[in-house]
């Protein structure tokens, strides 16, 4: 199966650029002419190859020190990213890049000024499909995986407005929490507003590994509890999407089949080209009917998947 | 030459004309319709499939890739469909095209390529082979065949002739002592053309948890990082066996733009594949047969294969 629109190569114009918190910065992105139709069609959880190879260092001074080293290795491959938000208008569409300054490309993303061009591969992959048929959603976020999640958020409002949709975000930190809003003070509270999220009306449950916001533990332990709590509610009516580290979406599968809930998990893998020919980003994935497993590509069958279908590693579940 | 006046691209690679000298390096475009949505396959000189070998291989686990300052890593583990799935969903694909194609052959034992070879020298589709006895990342076969002369001659001879009238090409490594015995002992056992540089075997290290990243351990580095050896190796294999032999070259390893291309040319490269840098961009080949036009009319230059082998040397 193709994705669902032609990949190409467009050209985005970056109309601002700006830390949110901590190591997180937004990008907002405006494509016109053939862009903007590629994009308008965008589906949460596709994704983009960013082309980041030209762009020079921030002053040393304005990179963090714990990253001086790694930021001077050079750049030659496109970096994968899901958008966080993808609006589209009568003739241009815009997207919000929300990224995590943690290595040599992202550092690098930091010096995009408004006006400034970024070239981009996509869009990519296969987002969430979203089955008519559902009563109720639960968006589960672990750390980065929140971009796609909060596209997927939008989207459900607009397309599927009877659909119950409830957050459940997960983050090690305080600190590592990819959202705007001050988490200092998070309640343990189900009903905590995650601004992101309470835009479109859904209300939140926030966990961190150490408590420093909402309850201390996994998310997925939280998301356990809240549903073992709830009556007038059936499996068949229910779904989960996942986008966060592989062990949270290993945890989130083995939930959701031990409940019978349909389950969606956004993969991610090193990839070099992201339209399948470099073969790097193999995912494990079951045969049906059969005991045998085949190396799927997370670029071209994913990165989302069925979370029945994913093969995760020994020792994550 | 004055701008507007046509530069003839065309060269001769082993018996065979070519519209111009830019190829697809194997592993790095698939099977021939995986970019059609980024480039015209059929304007390239040649297209150079990703492996086939008998049975489907899985490959290796992942991490298969990683990056390096101008290079990455890559330990795929010649993961590939199969010769049966080939013939059945990749060839008819390959025989709409107008581009000759060339098949990378890869296995464990001589006797999967001659298999391999000997089914699909029966295709008109192809215009021949590409002998992968370089691979670094495969616990059998791949590039132990490529290291020892002998088992170049043996493999090459036997691959000779199962290929019948197809083009040979044998892919050679540069992680051997000297690259132009190993390039001897191929043309003498019948190889029609070489392709170097296959990847050099690499590691990089994850500090934190002090282990390999890649799970295969070792990989196989590629990219601008290369590209001076892969010339260096192009310039020695081309004055010290290929050009007395009369045959042709495929020089690659880092060749992102057409100045790149033009070294390898100029080192002795009759053609050039590109291969990571289709990864940063896809139409990257075809760019580069733009490029290369556009030297030769700056440089009037009338005939592209004037260039091949033309570095001169000042005598000290």
């Amino acid at each position: 199966m193709k994705s669902e629109i032609p990949p190409g190569l467009f050209t985005a114009t970056v109309t601002s650029n700006g830390r949110i918190r901590a190591c997180f910065w937004t990008m907002s992105l405006e494509f016109t002419g053939a862009g903007a139709q590629a994009f308008a069609r965008f589906r949460p959880g596709q994704f983009v190859q960013v082309d980041v190879s030209h762009l020079g260092l921030p002053d040393e001074s304005l990179i963090a020190p714990e990253l001086r080293d790694a930021a001077k290795r050079n750049i030659l491959l496109r970096r994968p990213f899901s958008f966080a938000d993808v609006t589209a208008g009568p003739d241009k569409t815009t997207a919000e890049l929300l990224y995590c300054v943690l290595g040599p490309a992202s550092v690098r993303l930091t010096t995009l000024r408004p006006g400034a061009s970024l070239g981009l591969l996509g869009p990519l992959g296969h987002g969430f499909q979203a089955p008519p048929d559902k009563r109720l959603a639960l968006l589960v976020v672990g750390g980065m995986g929140a971009p796609p999640i909060r596209s997927l958020a939008k989207l459900l409002r607009a397309e599927h407005p009877d659909t119950n949709v409830m957050a459940f975000v997960g983050a090690k930190t305080a600190q590592s929490l990819p959202l705007e809003g001050d988490f200092d003070n998070v309640p343990e509270r189900i009903d905590f507003l995650v601004p992101a999220f309470a835009k479109f009306g859904i209300p939140s449950a926030v966990t961190t590994d150490d408590g420093s916001a909402g309850r201390r533990g996994f998310i997925t332990e939280r998301l356990a509890h809240w549903l073992d709590d709830q009556r007038d509610w059936s499996p068949e009516g229910t779904i989960i999407y996942a986008c966060g580290p592989e062990a949270m979406l290993a945890a989130t599968a083995r939930l959701a089949a031990a409940r019978r809930i349909d389950c969606q998990v956004s993969m991610e893998r090193r990839m070099a080209c992201g339209i399948g020919v470099c073969q790097s980003c193999a995912i494990e994935c079951r045969v049906e009917g059969s005991d045998d497993t085949v190396y799927k590509l997370c670029c071209q069958d994913g990165p989302v998947f069925d979370a029945r279908e994913v093969v995760f590693p020994e020792g994550f579940v | 030459m004055k701008s507007g006046h046509k530069v003839d691209m065309s060269v001769d690679f082993a018996g065979r004309r070519l519209a111009n000298p830019a190829f697809t390096a194997s592993g790095t475009c698939g099977y021939a319709d995986e970019l059609a949505d980024f480039m015209d396959v059929n304007r390239l000189g040649g297209f150079i499939t990703k492996s086939v070998t008998l049975r489907p291989r899985r490959g290796n686990p992942t991490p298969r890739i990683v990056e390096t300052d101008a290079g990455m890593l890559n330990a795929i583990g010649l993961a590939n469909v199969g010769l049966d799935c080939f013939l059945q969903d990749k060839l008819p694909v390959i025989a709409k095209l107008s581009v000759p194609v060339f098949v990378n052959v890869a296995g464990e034992r001589i006797e999967e390529y001659v298999a391999v070879v000997a089914r699909l020298a029966r295709e008109k589709a192809l215009a021949g082979f590409e002998l992968n006895i370089s691979c670094p990342n495969v616990a059998k076969g791949g590039i132990s065949f490529g290291r020892d002369p002998e088992q170049v001659r043996e493999i090459t001879s036997a691959v000779r002739q199962a290929a019948g009238d197809k083009t040979l090409i044998v892919k050679l490594s540069p992680c051997v002592t000297d690259i132009s015995v190993i390039a001897r002992a191929a043309v003498e056992a019948g190889a029609d053309a070489l392709s170097l540089i296959n990847t050099f075997t690499a590691m990089v290290i994850d500090i934190e948890t002090r282990t390999p990243v890649l799970a295969n351990r070792t990989g196989g580095l590629s990219g601008p990082a290369i590209k001076p050896i892969a010339v260096y190796l192009v310039n020695k294999v081309y004055q010290e066996v290929a050009r007395e032999a009369g045959i042709p070259i495929l020089g690659l390893g880092g060749i992102r733009t057409a100045s790149d291309a033009l070294e390898f040319i100029i080192a002795g490269a009759s053609a050039v594949a590109v291969g990571t840098a289709s990864f940063l961009e896809p139409d990257c080949a075809v760019r580069i047969i733009d490029g290369l036009e556009d030297y030769c009319v700056r440089h009037n230059v009338a005939r592209l294969s004037d260039l091949v082998g033309s570095l001169t040397v000042k005598s000290s």
